[in-house]
């Protein structure tokens, strides 16, 4: 039997059976990552050793009985903007180059109490900023679907290892879309939580306001599994909360619920290909017994003019401590009256040479938003369009169940196709960046291929209820087989 | 529209050295993306309070000195960029300030 193209489901249960131990399972992981990583680029770091180890521990207490649950000796990649204690994390920077993570995030702690094996750190777009890991100091990461394509961003290291089987299943984070429209390139599934479902400690912040670690999976129950393991309250992130859904029963057919669809959305900002597949899939959800009808979420063309206010400006505060003092690059500044090295000319040369253009780009933008004459134009302008945005949410959810809209308006681009122009870049992120500004639970799930590459439909729930969106995600996988 | 003075500013405020073409080229952009957002001027929020991102359940701690540990320690240690036996070496804070 193939110890690769497994799931977490699959894994477990061979490894249940004795089929195969953890560690012939992750190190036919670490030969595939061995062969297959120089072309894709998916890792940044392999962790072949402690990988192995970690396998070796699990397999001994497997065979004492004492397995820790359905993640014990499962292979998973995590994504670089994640703290793993004591190697590597660079969130695709040359500014943390060699920074050496103090903690474990929350997320790992989680992991590692339920025995997970982790293989690697993942590539990722800088500081989780872009649609297409282009912005990676690193470099791209290849599409498996098509290597002259990218694989989405900015968790698109963590969706080819997956895609590529260079692991089981991984982590993103998601801050406007980066879980969900790498999943969609790649043909996964990828959820991104209830904003305080799961703790960020841990996480490299990019937008606290919005950011999001979450699953990214071969299959919903995958998703389901890791999402159940890294969620819950965290004294260390004051944003997450208790627990407070009741499990509902799983749900073979959808008869009663009631489907969306934000005519905001379905507009001409698609192409045909990806229109015509998640049109599909609202089929096999009205054939479940969904019933279907347009609805109207009023500021939904909004959402991505709020995200590209407010995202900067929590962007340009959150990224003042590097500042090449405690840790990460620094380059010291001399200037001609001074002897000593000039404090600000060390901030602004380790700064401005660290950071990509993207990240550069950003920090400006939220520092213009927040500076003095357009503070109240912008950034508090932004604010109140998102409570706007965040009643709409609240108002179409007493209407329908779900939304379903694409998670994405194109199939895979071609590497180098949008990077030259950041606004085009921006606009990968329409369909997605709504269910951050509102706070709101989102998966994206494949619903076919267009002339070979993956399509996703994005299912969009209420606030705090991610297990509606997971049993309906699988309802319609299981339909679509 | 900006001028290419706002823009050395920013990146003086934003402590980024950026050398003149890159000035050019970022006045080009940030002028294009707040072209787009300058749709939210025309949406009425007299009445709109600004959104408040924390749940009413917040999780609050004590603010209290949390331990750590000797790995912790030597792994802060070692991210120095630069130091002196255990202590963190940093250019002169006080210095003639700028503009």
């Amino acid at each position: 039997m193939s110890l690769l193209k497994q799931t977490i489901e699959s894994a477990g249960s061979s490894l249940e059976r004795g089929e195969f131990s953890s560690k012939e399972l992750t190190e036919a992981y670490l030969k595939q990552i061995r062969g297959l990583n120089g072309p894709l680029n998916a890792y940044l770091t392999v962790f072949e050793e402690d990988a192995t180890q970690a396998a070796q521990r699990s397999d001994e207490r497997r065979s004492r009985g004492e397995s820790l649950g359905p993640l014990d000796g499962i292979p998973l990649a995590i994504k670089d903007n994640i703290c793993v204690q004591g190697t590597r994390t660079t969130a695709g920077s040359k500014m943390l180059d060699n920074y050496v993570a103090v903690n474990d995030a929350t997320v790992i702690t989680k992991l590692k109490n339920v025995g997970a094996v982790i293989l690697g750190k993942t590539n990722m777009d800088e500081f989780a900023m872009g649609s297409s890991t282009e912005h990676s100091a690193y470099g791209v990461t290849k599409n498996p679907h098509d290597l002259a394509r990218v694989p989405g961003g900015s968790s698109g290291g963590s969706a080819c290892a997956v895609a590529a089987d260079l692991c089981v299943a991984a982590l993103g984070s998601d801050t406007g879309g980066s879980i969900r429209q790498p999943a969609s390139f790649c043909g996964l599934v990828g959820l991104k939580p209830t904003y305080g479902r799961v703790s960020r400690s841990g996480l490299i912040a990019m937008a606290s306001s919005f950011d999001q670690i979450g699953p990214l999976a071969k299959t919903v129950k995958d998703a389901e599994i890791l999402f159940n393991a890294i969620q819950g309250s965290d004294k260390l992130d004051q944003t997450t909360v208790e627990k407070r859904e009741t499990r509902k029963e799983k749900r073979e057919n959808l008869h009663g619920l009631r489907i969306g669809l934000p005519k905001q959305a379905w507009g001409d900002g698609m192409s045909d290909g990806v229109r015509t597949h998640v049109m599909e899939g609202v089929k096999i959800l009205e054939a479940l017994g969904a019933e279907i009808k347009e609805v109207d979420l009023p500021y939904a063309d909004e959402a991505l003019a709020v995200y590209y206010v407010l995202m900067p400006c929590e962007v340009s505060a959150n990224l003042a401590r590097f500042d090449g003092m405690r840790y990460g690059r620094r380059e010291a500044g001399h200037s001609l009256q001074l002897t000593a090295y000039n404090l600000f000319d060390t901030y602004a040369r380790s700064r401005g040479h660290g950071f990509g253009p993207e990240v550069r780009r950003r920090i400006m933008l939220g520092t213009y938003a927040l500076s003095k004459g357009y503070y109240d134009a912008y950034y508090r302008q932004a604010r109140k369009v998102r409570t706007l945005i965040r009643h709409a949410y609240e108002a179409v959810f007493r209407e329908v169940d779900i939304l379903v809209t694409p998670t994405a308006p194109s199939t895979a681009f071609k590497i180098g196709e949008k990077i030259s122009d950041p606004l085009a870049m921006y606009l990968e992120d329409i369909f997605t960046v709504g269910v951050n500004v509102a706070g709101v639970p989102a998966i994206s799930i494949s619903c076919g291929l267009h002339e070979g590459l993956p399509v996703g439909m994005q299912i969009i729930g209420k606030i705090y209820d991610d297990a509606s969106i997971l049993n309906i995600a699988n309802a319609f996988e299981k339909a679509s087989r | 529209m900006l001028s290419k003075n706002d823009v050395r500013r920013l990146a003086e405020l934003a402590r980024l050295d950026l050398d003149e073409a890159e000035i050019d080229q970022r006045k080009k952009e940030l002028e294009r993306i707040l072209g787009y957002v300058a749709r939210l001027s025309k949406i009425d929020t007299k009445h709109t309070p600004e959104t408040e991102v924390v749940s009413q359940e917040m999780n609050f701690r004590e603010d209290q000195d949390l331990p750590c540990d000797e790995v912790e320690r030597e792994l802060i240690l070692s991210n120095f960029p630069d130091r002196a036996g255990d202590a963190l070496r940093v250019p002169a804070v006080f210095e003639k300030p700028k503009g």
